[in-house]
């Protein structure tokens, strides 16, 4: 059986066995890996440490029938000061979960792996708050191509009286598309709010919370759990 | 496949973890051919485990009694509480006899992937005992993981303000490890909490 290198980002894992992990990467070239790391439970395993979720690591891999099995890891950014604040672990758990989502196996994932990286490293260099999550699930939906209408009627494309938004239309609707008593009613400079997250560079998002922030995750998530089918859990929290 | 009994414990003992098929029928013959004592033995141990003990209503170790041992123990320090996730971490600690506390079990660790939060942690229970017990000080003996490590963050958070002394087990180096084996994250805990000889 072949050996291979890849590398990735580590999104998740889970005990299998007594004392080895299943480790689930999203490689840039090779999409989402399902792994076995062997023996990585135990305090004497010499590459535990470098497996554990939001970890970006360079990995050979011993092809297997099912999954293939980690031989060497060795990190290329283990962005630990994300890892030191709460906010921003939490944050990043919300990205590796709507990344884990959309990823496919055995289907190059380029752009979603670039997005991914980068919003670890907005979050490792300090930047936090509900704006660089939404700004990140929009730039992903934008990725897996569900991104929302923000500046036009996702109907008609009017760019004024925008003052509606529905999850099922794709976005922002007009008064005249919106479906009766349908779409939910937007405040005030939301949707200018949504467009500048969605369009900005994620390292260029201000952190912290402004009164629009929480409308906007709000919506945001509403969007892409209706697009994903899909309930995101680490958003509970 | 074997008489209706045997059959039957073959099908229980495989439902136990770690133990296939292979292994259930093994240990199921093991016990036919054993003493009849022995085996009897075992079952009445299973019987009793599960009548006589529950959580202690304090720390949520495994107790014989509406209190564990540790908990009932007069010589323990009250004011100092380890916070572990399981029972079994309680074994392991207290294996090292470098701690004189009570513990705090949390019944696992947040994990915002699959959904866990404070809300189903044994962490306002917790709360409870900090002005009952005059806790001082606690020690998050979470898993050195980023659920365990978010755990301690979150502990952090909430116990700080009201005065108690949050402490982390420390990260550092295996003993009879090698140091060229060390991932960069461990290492580099273990430097900056180095301590002076």
């Amino acid at each position: 059986m072949a050996i291979r290198n890849d590398q990735g980002i580590v999104l998740r894992g889970y005990p299998f066995g007594d004392s080895h992990r299943i480790v689930v990467l999203l490689s840039p070239n090779n999409g989402k890996l399902r792994t076995v790391a062997k023996g990585v439970r135990k305090t004497k395993s010499r590459f535990g440490g470098r497996l554990e979720p939001f970890t970006h690591v360079d990995v050979v891999l011993y092809e297997g029938r099912n999954l293939d099995t980690i031989t060497q890891v060795s990190t290329i950014d283990n962005y630990r000061h994300l890892r030191a604040d709460l906010d921003a672990t939490l944050a990043a758990a919300t990205m590796v979960e709507v990344v884990d989502a959309v990823a496919q196996e055995a289907e190059p994932s380029q752009r979603l792996f670039l997005l991914l990286k980068r919003g670890l490293e907005t979050l490792d260099g300090g930047t936090t708050g509900p704006d660089v999550v939404t700004s990140f699930l929009l730039k992903l939906a934008t990725t897996v191509g569900i991104a929302p209408a923000l500046d036009r009627c996702a109907a008609c494309g009017r760019s004024n009286h925008l003052e509606r938004f529905s999850l099922s239309g794709g976005g922002a609707v007009c008064e005249w598309c919106r479906t009766e008593g349908g779409g939910m009613r937007l405040q005030p400079g939301l949707l200018d709010h949504l467009g500048h997250l969605a369009s900005t560079d994620l390292a260029s998002i201000t952190g912290g919370t402004n009164d629009l922030s929480g409308p906007a995750m709000g919506v945001t998530r509403r969007f892409v759990e209706y697009h994903l089918d899909r309930r995101l859990l680490s958003l509970d929290q | 496949m074997f008489e209706g009994p045997v059959q039957r414990l073959i099908d229980e003992l495989g439902r136990l973890p770690g133990i296939g098929q292979k292994t259930a029928q093994r240990l199921a013959f093991h016990l036919v051919t054993v003493d009849d004592a022995d085996a009897r033995r075992l079952g009445q141990a299973v019987l009793d485990m599960r009548d006589q003990v529950g959580f202690c209503s304090r720390c949520f170790n495994v107790a014989a009694a509406e209190e564990c041992a540790i908990c009932r123990d007069p010589r323990r320090d009250t004011s100092i509480v380890c916070v572990v996730e399981r029972p079994q971490d309680i074994v392991v600690v207290e294996r090292t006899q470098e701690f004189r506390g009570r513990y705090h079990v949390l019944g696992g660790a947040l994990s915002p992937i699959h959904g866990v939060g404070p809300g189903q942690l044994h962490i306002d229970e917790l709360k409870q005992r900090i002005p009952d017990e005059g806790i001082t000080e606690i020690i998050a003996a979470t898993n050195p993981t980023v659920e365990g490590d978010t755990t301690a963050m979150y502990l952090a958070r909430e116990f700080k303000p009201a005065g108690v002394k949050v402490t982390r087990l420390a990260s550092g180096l295996p003993v009879g490890g090698d140091l060229d084996y060390a991932d960069e994250l461990t290492l580099g805990r273990a430097l900056v909490g180095r301590s002076e000889l």
